[in-house]
C-alpha cells in the first residue's frame, strides 16, 4: 500500500489534473440539504462538506432508466449500452458509499454477469473521500466506515493535507503523473490522521446491533413491529431509490408508432410498490403494505446475509434522511429487538 | 390489428386540455393519422362519423351534465376500447373539486336563485358510469404516455402503465426534497408518477394532478403533514383537489348538508 501526501494548496490543481483521465464528477450543494454527484465545470464546485447524496453513485452504473436493446421489424437487435466508452472519474466517495458499490458489484456479477453495470464500472475511476459522521450515520456498526479496496485514491483529510492512498494501478498511474504536487508522509502527519481517526470514532452516535440479527429477524417474522412499520409506510419508494444497494429493476417495451422500431428498458423499481410482486393471473404475493416494507428490511439484513455472509446495508443514513415519515431504520430493528 | 384501428377522441365536461396535449403531439400527429383511422374528433376534424363501431375511444372529462352521461353511454356502446384520459375522466379533476357540496347550492351560489337554465349534476368521472378499459390520468396528460398507450394498441397490446408515486421518479431526479427539507404539503406521495416530477423539480409542492397511485395511504399522508404542525383541513384542501371523489368514497370528506 503507497501513502502519499497532498497539501490542501496542491488541491485544486490536483482536481483540475483529473480531467487528463476522463470526466470528472464531484459531490456538489443543490440545496441547503440537499447534494448530488455531478460534472464538475470548475475544481471550487466540489462540495467537500458533504455527507450523503441523495442518489448513490449506483446512478453510473445501474441507471434510473436505460434501454438495453433495440430493434427493428422484430429482428436486428442492437445491443445499446449507454455511456459504454466513457471515462468516467468519481470524486469524493466516502467509505459507505465505496461498500455499496463493493455490494453491487456482488448483485451484478452473481450467476448472471449484468455486462450493462460492468460496462461502466469498469471504465470509472473511483476517488475515495474520508468524512466526520452525522447522528444519521451508522456505518461503523455496519463495518463499513472505513475501506482497504474498492477505490483507485483515497484522500483523508488532515488539517493542511489530504493523505493520499494508492489502491490501483490506475491509481498509481494518476500519483505518477501528478507527483509535482504530491510529497512523502511523514511522522507528523501519522499522529495527525491517528488523532483525527480517534475523534472521528468518538463522534458516531448511532449504533446498530446487527451481531446476531438475522436470527432475531428469523424468530420475529410475525412481530407486530411490521404491522405497525405498515401503518407509517406511504410506500412511496424513496428509501428504495436513494439506497445505495437497493437494485431491483422493471424491465418493458416501449413501443413505437410506425410500429418497427422498439426498445426494451430497464427501470428501477422497489419492492414497496404495490405491484412489484404481481404474478401472471394476478396474484400479489405482498398485497399488504406491512409485508412490502417487512420484505425490504429482511432483504438488507436477513436474505443477504444468508446468501453472501454480510448484510446488504451500509449504513449510509439516506433512508433515514429521505423518509417523509420519518421511519428510522435503527430505531426499527431496536424494536424488532424489544430495546426500544 | 391488421387493419387500421377506427378511433374516436371525445370530449365531456372539461376544458379540452387532454385533447390539445393530442394536438400538441406535433411531430408524430402525421405518424398518428397514418396509423389510426380518426373517425370522431369534433375538436380536430369537420365531416365527423358518428355512427361507424369504434375500436378505440377516448374520453377526456367529467360527468357533469345529463348529456354527458348520454354521450359516453353512446360512445362506450359503439366502441371496443374505451380509454380515459386525462385526470377529470379517471377521478373526477378540477369538476368534482367541491363535490361535497350538493349541486343545487353550488347553482344558487354561482348562478344566484333566479336563474335554473344549468343543467348541473354531481360531476363524477368516466369510470364511475360505464366500464373503462385503459386509464391514463394527468392534468393535462402526458405526451409521451399517449403515444405509449396509442403505440401498444397498435400492436395489440395493452400498454404497460407506471403506478408508483411521485417521489420516486422525484428522487430519481435528486430534487431537494420539499417535505424533509420545507414541510412543505406535496401531495409526491400519493400522486401517480409520470409527469418525471415536474413541479417538484421546479421547486413547486406536487399538487397531485395526476390523481392517486393505486394504493393510497391516506392515514399516513395525514400523520405526515400534523407531525409537522398542519391541519387536517389544509391537508385536504391541498391533497383532495383532484381525486375528490375518492376521497369521499374513502368517507375522509362528507357531504356538507
Amino acid at each position: 500500500m503507497k501513502i502519499l501526501k497532498l497539501p490542501k494548496a496542491n488541491f485544486n490543481k490536483f482536481l483540475l489534473g483529473l480531467n487528463n483521465y476522463g470526466e470528472v464528477h464531484i459531490p456538489k450543494k443543490k440545496s441547503e440539504e440537499t447534494y448530488v454527484f455531478a460534472p464538475m465545470e470548475d475544481p471550487s464546485e466540489v462540495a467537500l462538506e458533504y455527507l450523503r447524496t441523495v442518489i448513490p453513485p449506483k446512478k453510473y452504473f445501474f441507471k434510473p432508466k436505460e434501454a438495453l436493446f433495440k430493434h427493428s421489424d422484430g429482428k436486428n437487435f442492437i445491443e445499446h449500452i449507454e455511456d459504454v466508452n466513457k471515462k468516467l472519474i468519481l470524486f469524493g466517495l466516502h467509505p459507505c458509499d465505496i461498500h455499496g458499490l463493493k455490494i453491487l458489484d456482488i448483485v451484478f456479477g452473481t450467476g448472471y454477469i449484468d455486462k450493462y453495470y460492468f460496462a461502466r464500472r469498469k471504465n470509472t475511476l473511483i476517488i475515495g473521500l474520508s468524512c466526520m459522521p452525522d447522528e444519521k450515520c451508522f456505518c461503523r456498526s455496519m463495518g463499513t466506515d472505513a475501506t482497504e479496496d474498492g477505490f483507485d485514491l483515497f484522500l483523508s483529510e488532515l488539517k493542511n493535507s489530504y493523505l493520499v492512498t494508492v489502491g490501483s494501478s490506475q491509481g498509481d498511474d494518476i500519483t505518477n503523473d501528478m507527483k509535482d504536487l504530491l510529497t512523502e508522509i511523514t511522522r507528523k502527519d501519522t499522529n495527525e490522521y491517528l488523532k483525527i481517526r480517534n475523534e472521528r470514532k468518538k463522534r458516531f452516535t448511532l449504533q446498530l446491533d446487527i451481531s446476531d440479527l438475522p436470527y432475531i429477524l428469523e424468530l420475529q417474522r410475525e412481530s407486530e413491529v411490521w404491522e405497525d412499520l405498515g401503518k407509517k409506510c406511504l410506500c412511496c419508494g424513496s428509501c428504495s431509490m436513494v439506497c445505495p444497494t437497493c437494485s431491483c429493476f422493471n424491465i418493458y417495451d416501449k413501443l413505437s408508432l410506425d410500429t418497427k422500431q422498439t426498445e426494451r428498458v430497464r427501470q428501477w423499481d422497489s419492492c414497496l410498490f404495490k405491484d412489484y410482486a404481481v404474478v401472471a393471473g394476478g396474484h400479489n404475493f405482498r398485497a399488504n403494505r406491512a409485508d412490502r416494507v417487512r420484505n425490504r428490511y429482511y432483504h438488507k439484513q436477513h436474505g443477504f446475509v444468508t446468501q453472501f455472509g454480510k448484510p446488504s446495508c451500509t449504513g449510509c443514513g439516506r433512508c433515514i434522511q429521505y423518509c417523509p415519515t420519518q421511519i428510522h431504520v435503527v430505531e426499527v430493528f431496536n424494536k424488532v429487538r424489544g430495546e426500544d | 390489428m391488421n387493419k387500421k384501428p377506427k378511433i374516436g377522441i371525445f370530449g365531456l365536461t372539461s376544458c379540452a386540455g387532454d385533447q390539445l396535449a393530442i394536438l400538441n403531439c406535433e411531430d408524430e400527429l402525421i405518424t398518428i393519422a397514418d396509423a389510426f383511422d380518426i373517425l370522431d374528433w369534433e375538436m380536430a376534424k369537420t365531416n365527423n362519423d358518428k355512427v361507424t363501431e369504434l375500436d378505440i375511444a377516448f374520453v377526456e372529462g367529467v360527468v357533469a351534465q345529463t348529456r354527458d352521461l348520454e354521450a359516453l353511454q353512446a360512445i362506450r356502446k359503439r366502441s371496443k376500447l374505451l380509454v380515459a384520459i386525462g385526470t377529470c375522466a379517471v377521478w373526477g379533476g378540477v369538476a368534482a373539486m367541491k363535490n361535497q357540496i350538493p349541486r343545487e347550492i353550488l347553482k344558487k351560489e354561482v348562478y344566484g336563485e333566479e336563474i335554473n337554465v344549468v343543467d348541473a349534476v354531481e360531476a363524477l368521472p368516466v369510470r364511475s358510469f360505464v366500464k373503462t378499459d385503459i386509464l391514463l390520468p394527468g392534468c393535462p396528460i402526458e405526451k409521451e404516455q399517449f403515444l405509449q398507450i396509442a403505440a401498444s394498441l397498435l400492436h395489440g397490446d395493452l400498454p404497460e402503465l407506471l403506478n408508483f408515486s411521485v417521489c420516486s421518479e422525484c428522487k430519481m431526479r435528486e430534487n431537494p426534497c420539499l417535505v424533509v427539507e420545507k414541510g412543505e404539503v406535496c401531495c409526491g406521495a400519493l400522486t401517480v408518477s409520470g409527469c418525471n416530477a415536474r413541479c417538484p423539480s421546479h421547486n413547486i409542492p406536487c399538487g397531485g394532478c395526476h390523481g392517486p397511485i393505486e394504493e393510497v395511504h391516506y392515514d399516513a399522508n395525514y400523520t405526515m403533514f400534523e407531525q409537522r404542525g398542519i391541519t387536517k383541513e389544509e391537508i385536504q384542501n391541498k391533497m383532495a383537489n383532484f381525486a375528490t371523489p375518492a376521497w369521499m368514497g374513502q368517507k375522509l370528506i362528507s357531504e356538507i348538508k
